[in-house]
């Protein structure tokens, strides 16, 4: 299977191929004779290249009368296939290498070849060899022969509105590296302009040399009569070429010959920029002649045609009828007016104000178009037996001529329409409103009873009477508050030492106390007297917000004063914590009953300040 | 913003709801009838209403009036065991007009008004009887725009609007909770929003439980009576007004109330002109027997 796909592939191309090289022969062939320069010094060597265009199968072509130029070796036979776009081109090249044997300027005589019993021959070509020693050195090329532009107009003279096909041109030699291209079009003030195309690309010879052209072309469509002037367009490129390394004057060496021989690796690549601008054109562009002018003419100019259609050809009166009205070809489509609708009787249709589309549908060569009217009519009698008449009106600049096209009326049946129902879109001021009879109320009486038993509930019990709900009312307010408190508490303990000491002082002195209690029951004064001393000194310093080292007897005594604490009780106090650190570094031991009562007399005592030093 | 002002507003709101829980549990009948027997008497009531509507179109008016009497004598039944609704009233307020008592009928729209302010067909049947009256009254009604601004007050009835500020209330706790143990600052504006909110749902509640209960509107409920200048049968009588006539009750003593009744008072030309606002206002207060009217209040109900 696969194989019959492979074959039957083969064939395709190869019908494919043949097929287009069939079309070749009806090609013209041609035969044409290029140089690499033609102006060259004695010490160059010329490149002659005599090409047939068209086919690949003749004999090598003549070799052409030269004089001044001695053959060192040739042809060089090259043969080429082009395919673009299925579109294919065969040329077959002979390449001669010739050696100026004097200076002057020669003409290198016409060549010729024989293909099928006709004889093809080349345009001669002129050569100049100068002297090498003119310029000392490397040899300098001719920019303006190397790279120049051109731009040209159609016709140097135009009716008004008439379409003008401007072309701009870049010409470079064949194999010049140019980048960078910066195209600035000319100023064409009083045209309406449309771009043609995309930008072509050719070869062409010129006085023997073959140049590779970059071609751009515009539609003008003058606006004013009289002298008219396009400003020149300008150009701006890069030349790339590669230079030794190290070797700052030999530019110019890399665009010939050595160029194609240096080392690539030894070489950098530059740029060197040029500017080109085109000359000034001129037109004269004429106004639309008067006579036999028409009438309905409304400025198209160019090349027209015209067709009307409709769908509808049975209608009934006051039935919308679309003419389709197609105005098609070369010219300013864009500017093209409606065309007219001539009835024989103006009443016999209503005409509404068509709506228009436009398109180009070819900008290649020239700008062709088509502009389509939708022009809606009614017809207003019946036994109407056609549309109206469609007259367009142009002139035509190629005979210079105005034209009228008239499409005929299109065949229609007429009916006559159902009565129309006039829309009232106003009150009429003299229309009272008293002519109109109000509603007669026959009886008032009330609306009926409810019935709805199932939603009959007691509306009478107020939900808040519920102490259950009121008191879950107080809950979440509680909530709030507690959690406001404890939150508080919270922070004020991790952010005030002070009240963080004293809270937790009562507590820290209970330990201290048992402490005491433990020392007691064990009978051991030191320690039950020093625990005393402690806790009390401890209990102050955090009560105070003072350091357990100034928490002595006198000091606590003054700070329990400026607190507002009774003198009586200050003194107490006092007199405990001195007894107690007496009797902790004394020997003096009280009895076990003493220690109890000490102990029992602190506690009394720390409960009395804990209600005063809240 | 800190939060210190949440246990003050948690107290106010405690002795608000306090003062009015206070105020209407004094004044609230225990319901003694159950709401099974409610329903009972109701269908029932409704079934001679509708009995005597028939009655009524066959022409038949005798045993109609005693159908409806019956069926005004099960909603009073129903009423007087301390079971309220908003249809009860409706439909005893629909019995009294077929019954062609005016006066209790506006009487009983009224309350039915109060417990279910929305219902249009309460509003539709009130007009058509107040327009039956014969005394015609001055509007004391709020203006539209009074309405449209505060729209809760009067689209809402009293148990409805409790339940609103609980809600506000549960709302702004739970926030203010979350404001304490989280402390995010976003919080506040919302504890903000509803500690507002609740505010003005707190003061609506007061000024219809104040206007309910504290305004003592009353209305004639006999066909006609006379206004005194006195409280007793010795004064003289001040002018004649019919029953549907609203009034409100400014003072009573013994057996009289003292009303004022907003009507529109026929004077004498020349007395016209030079009649200060206080004179007119008290032209149309007097003195009526008890028995001629009847009181809105919720503690009546």
């Amino acid at each position: 299977m696969k194989n019959h796909i492979r074959c039957l592939c083969f064939f395709v191309v190869i019908l494919i191929i043949f097929g287009n090289i069939g079309g070749l022969l009806a090609q013209d062939i041609r035969l044409t004779a290029t140089v690499n320069h033609n102006t060259l010094t004695i010490n160059d060597q010329l490149e002659l290249t005599l090409t047939i265009h068209g086919t690949q199968d003749t004999a090598p072509p003549s070799f052409p009368a030269i004089d001044g130029f001695t053959l060192l070796y040739g042809p060089k036979i090259s043969a080429q296939t082009n395919i673009i776009n299925g579109n294919v081109s065969v040329k077959k090249g002979f390449t001669y290498v010739l050696q100026p044997a004097a200076k002057g300027k020669f003409t290198i005589g016409p060549s010729s070849v024989e293909y099928k019993g006709k004889v093809y021959t080349s345009a001669p070509l002129t050569v100049e060899v100068v002297d090498a020693s003119a310029s000392p050195g490397p040899q300098t090329p001719d920019f303006n022969k190397l790279i120049f532009v051109e731009m040209t107009t159609d016709k140097n003279e135009a009716y008004l509105y008439e379409q003008i096909i401007l072309s701009f041109r870049l010409y470079f030699q064949r194999g010049l590296p140019i980048a960078d291209i910066d195209y600035s079009a000319p100023a064409a003030k009083n045209f309406m302009e449309e771009k043609l195309g995309d930008q072509r690309q050719y070869e062409e010879i010129r006085d023997g040399v073959i140049y590779n052209v970059l071609e751009l072309r515009t539609a003008l469509f003058p606006m004013v009569s009289g002298k008219l002037v396009i400003s020149p367009a300008t150009l701006k490129c890069n030349l790339i070429f590669e230079q030794r390394r190290g070797q700052r004057d030999s530019r110019f060496d890399s665009f010939f010959g050595d160029a194609f021989i240096d080392d690539f690796f030894g070489r950098k690549q530059s740029r060197y920029p040029l500017s080109r601008a085109t000359e000034p054109i001129s037109l004269e562009v004429k106004p639309l002649p008067e006579q036999d002018k028409p009438k309905d003419f409304n400025g198209a100019v160019g090349t027209f045609n015209m067709e009307v259609t409709t769908k509808a050809d049975h209608v009934k009166v006051g039935d919308p009828i679309t003419l389709t009205i197609s105005v098609y070809g070369e010219g300013n489509i864009q500017t093209v007016s409606e065309p007219l609708l001539v009835a024989d009787n103006e009443d016999d249709f209503k005409l509404y104000p068509a709506e228009s589309t436009t398109q180009i549908t070819n900008r290649e060569e020239v700008i062709r178009g088509r502009k389509v009217f939708g022009k809606v009519i009614e017809p207003q009698k019946k036994d109407l037996k056609s549309t109206p008449v469609v007259v367009f009106s142009f002139f035509d600049p190629r005979t210079g001529q105005y034209r009228t096209i008239e499409k005929g009326s299109v065949p229609i049946i007429v009916e006559t329409g159902e009565q129309e129902i006039p829309i009232q879109l106003t009150v009429s001021g003299n229309v009272s409103p008293s002519g109109k009879q109000q509603v007669q109320l026959l009886t008032q009486d009330i609306l009926p009873i409810m019935t709805s038993v199932s939603s009959l509930e007691n509306q009478g019990n107020q939900i808040y009477k519920n102490p259950i709900l009121a008191g879950c009312l107080a809950i979440p307010g509680v909530v709030v508050i507690v959690s406001l408190f404890i939150i508080r508490h919270k922070e004020k303990l991790q952010t005030d030492i002070g009240y963080a000491r004293n809270k937790r002082a009562h507590a820290f002195v209970r330990k201290r106390l048992a402490a005491a209690q433990t020392a007691l029951s064990q009978h051991i004064p030191e320690d039950f007297y020093s625990s005393l001393s402690k806790a009390m000194s401890d209990y102050f310093a955090d009560k105070l917000n003072i350091s357990s080292a100034n928490s002595t007897g006198d000091t606590v005594a003054t700070l329990l004063r400026q607190k507002g604490v009774a003198v009586e009780i200050v003194k107490e106090v006092s007199d405990c914590m001195v007894d107690f650190d007496y009797r902790r570094f004394s020997k003096k031991e009280g009895s076990l009953e003493e220690m109890e009562q000490s102990l029992r007399y602190v506690e009394q005592l720390i409960a009395r300040l804990e209600k005063l030093l809240l | 913003m800190k939060m210190c002002f949440l246990p003050h507003f948690f107290l106010l709101s405690m002795l608000c709801l306090n003062f009015g829980t206070q105020v209407v549990r004094s004044e609230t009948l225990h319901s003694v009838i159950s709401q099974n027997e409610a329903k009972r008497l109701f269908a029932d009531a409704n079934e001679k209403y509708q009995q005597a509507a028939k009655l009524i179109a066959e022409k038949n008016i005798q045993e109609s009036s005693q159908k409806l009497k019956e069926a005004a004598r099960q909603y009073e039944t129903i009423l007087a065991g301390g079971f309220r609704h908003g249809q009860i009233y409706y439909n005893l307020a629909n019995t009294y007009y077929r019954l062609n008592e005016l006066g209790k009928a506006v009487l009983n729209y009224r309350k039915a008004q109060r417990f279910m302010p929305r219902n249009t067909d309460i509003e539709a049947n009130l007009k058509l009887v107040k327009n039956m009256t014969e005394d015609k009254e001055l509007s004391n009604e709020p203006s539209v725009v009074i309405k449209r601004l505060f729209f809760w007050l009067f689209l809402l009835n009293q148990n409805e609007l409790i339940i609103l500020t609980i809600a506000h209330y549960g709302i702004l706790m739970t926030l203010g909770f979350f404001l304490v143990i989280l402390k995010y600052s976003w919080l506040k504006k919302f504890v903000l929003g509803f500690a507002v909110c609740l505010f003005i749902v707190l003061v609506s509640l007061g000024v219809k439980i104040y206007k309910e209960q504290y305004t003592n509107n009353g209305i004639i409920i006999t066909e006609k009576c006379q206004i005194r200048y006195g409280p007793g049968e010795e004064y003289e009588p001040k002018f004649e007004i019919h029953g549907g006539t609203e009034c409100i009750i400014e003072d009573e003593r013994d057996n009289w109330y003292k009303v004022y009744v907003n009507v529109g008072v026929k004077r004498e030309p020349d007395q016209k002109m030079n009649i200060s606002e206080n004179v007119n206002k008290e032209i149309r207060s007097g003195w009526l027997k008890k028995e001629n009217v009847d009181v809105m209040n919720n503690k009546f109900l």
